[in-house]
């Protein structure tokens, strides 16, 4: 078992599994994907009280869900990289982080365009989306952090510390702002988790979304990860033999 | 199949009732985010790797001549 | 600092120095311990000057500016925390020395909040005042703000652990720090709002207090480690 777990460490092994893994990937995204976007498009019937913008929700919660993975993700990453210093897992969280602030960004402007028909307004001070925000805040300091510290090893080992402390903030955020939110206004009616109970034409093809988008995640997540593995490695001969056999790229 | 869509024809499709735009803007902003997230990392390691096989052919050119070293192009040391 | 360096100091004695030692040092700059509290009385007088001066609206956002303002002014004060121990080298002997981290940071943390927080908790029934605060939530105010003000130091010290060594940490403290707070900010800024319209508070004042205890617990740790990354 932690033989498996240090072998997974080691950059070049995940490199090469991961390329082995991504045509497949590709594939199963690529499968879903359209599956999903044409059955959300064409398929679904309106409903009664939000008429088309029903489809909205079909790429809202898929990429809402995934960006609220983000955070536990590079706490994990960071919880790795404190206790065993494995190089790969502070790639991975180093790139997590961007992406996440991708996904939390798409959330909140999809979020936005959604909630104009039903609140008449593009921004409410709506539980979910003022705790998205402070999460896309929180991302954004991780990222800056990054940037900021110039030693490669001391920023992995700040970062993680900044992940793992603002993955305990989250859920206090998330429950202080829905705590707030309640009191502070009527519920709003658009509720979005207690409506009438979803039949299989609608829940379906928002499964089907939400698989796709999380191996878009993952796919998106993988390449940039070796992207980071080829620039720390560069010196390492497996990368230079690696770049030699790639046919030269145009001047 | 075709009778369980929820649109009778193309143009009521592409109005998507009252919504055209909040449906639609949704779709394309998800596109841009597809692509972008997926184009980018690509368009990156293909720089790398082109700057990177440019190096090496310079250090190979550089061998031959004595003092063409630039401190950068130890290919075993490093990490690892 | 020699004190903490015999292998035979008591851990309570180490705390008790680092706490002595910090509010001395504090004590003799009296610009550091003077900027916050002007800071604070400035940003609150910023708000009637740019919102308006009539008094309803003003009670209206009295609550939420000083809370705000209080945010900012602990903020600016963190940086005095680790800087100048950092720069002399004493953060290093801090972590070198044999007794637990969490204590020693969290004195530090203590001795900060009392010469930065403290005032600011003092100063803020005058300014609700100007901001026509309505009576009953005077308490409520200062309560809170006492509740709450040590918890942005215990979060604004991991914040300032995590930068000590840049050279720019101006903004990047407040973009790291800053979103942690918002749990403190909205609870506090609630309760105020709450008392002045006479609502209950009891459930105010526990979320406050377990916040606290949770930071109390759990942040030094936090800010220990972080300064063992920054130094080294």
């Amino acid at each position: 078992m932690w033989q498996w777990f240090f072998r997974l460490g080691s950059p070049k092994w995940f490199y090469e599994l991961s390329g082995r893994w991504l045509p497949w990937l590709y594939v199963a995204m690529t499968v879903l994907l359209s599956i999903g976007v044409i059955w959300a498009l064409l398929f679904v019937p309106q409903d009664y009280q939000q008429g088309d913008t029903i489809r909205i929700m079909y790429v809202h919660v898929p990429v809402a869900s995934i960006s609220l993975a983000c955070f536990p993700l590079m706490a994990v990453a960071g919880v790795i990289t404190l206790v065993w210093k494995m190089k790969l897992a502070d790639m991975v969280a180093m790139c997590a982080a961007p992406i996440g602030a991708w996904f939390t960004a798409v959330a909140l402007a999809t979020g936005a365009i959604w909630g104009q028909p039903i609140w008449g307004t593009w921004w409410a001070w709506d539980a979910r989306l003022t705790s998205m925000l402070i999460q896309f805040f929180l991302l954004i300091g991780v990222i800056a952090l990054r940037s900021a510290i110039e030693s490669p090893d001391a920023a992995a080992r700040a970062c993680a510390l900044l992940s793992i402390v603002g993955a305990i903030n989250v859920p206090i955020i998330k429950y202080s702002v829905e705590w707030w939110n309640t009191l502070h206004q009527p519920a709003s009616n658009f509720a979005m988790d207690n409506e009438s109970p979803f039949g299989p034409e609608i829940w379906v093809p928002l499964v089907i979304m939400i698989c796709a988008v999380y191996l878009f995640f993952v796919i998106s997540l993988i390449l940039s990860t070796r992207n980071e593995i080829l620039v720390r490695e560069r010196r390492s001969q497996w990368v230079v033999d690696l770049i030699a056999a790639q046919k030269p790229q145009g001047a | 199949m075709f009778e369980s869509m929820a649109f009778d024809s193309v143009s009521e499709f592409l109005q998507m009732g009252k919504y055209t735009f909040h449906v639609w803007s949704v779709y394309a902003l998800f596109a841009v985010f597809l692509t972008v997230n997926l184009y980018l990392p690509l368009a990156r390691r293909r720089q790398f790797i082109r700057e990177q096989q440019r190096r090496a052919l310079r250090d190979s050119q550089a061998n031959q001549s004595p003092d063409g070293d630039d401190g950068r192009s130890d290919a075993n040391g490093g990490s690892e | 600092m020699t004190a903490l360096t015999g292998p035979q100091v008591s851990t309570f004695t180490a705390f008790r120095a680092t706490l002595r030692r910090d509010l001395l040092i504090a004590l003799k700059r009296r610009n550091d311990l003077l900027n916050p509290l002007m800071f604070f009385l400035i940003v609150v007088s910023l708000f009637p000057l740019g919102v308006s001066s009539d008094p309803q609206e003003l009670t209206r956002i009295a609550a939420g500016t000083v809370w705000v303002s209080a945010l900012l002014a602990s903020m600016l004060s963190l940086d005095n925390l680790y800087r100048a121990d950092y720069e002399d080298g004493s953060l290093e002997q801090l972590l070198l020395s044999p007794q637990p981290l969490y204590f020693l940071v969290l004195a530090k943390n203590i001795a900060h909040w009392l010469v930065s927080g403290l005032p600011v908790v003092l100063l803020a029934p005058l300014l609700a005042y100007m901001l026509y605060l309505p009576a009953d939530a005077y308490w409520t105010l200062m309560l809170t703000l006492l509740l709450g003000t040590p918890v942005l130091s215990l979060f604004g010290s991991i914040g300032v652990a995590l930068t000590v060594g840049l050279g720019s940490r101006g903004l990047i403290l407040a973009v790291i720090v800053l979103p942690l707070t918002v749990p403190v900010l909205i609870i506090g800024a609630k309760a105020v709002a709450d008392a002045s319209l006479g609502l209950a508070l009891g459930m105010h004042y526990s979320l406050l207090g377990a916040l606290l205890a949770l930071s109390l617990s759990l942040a030094p740790l936090a800010s220990a480690a972080a300064l063992k990354i920054s130094v080294n």
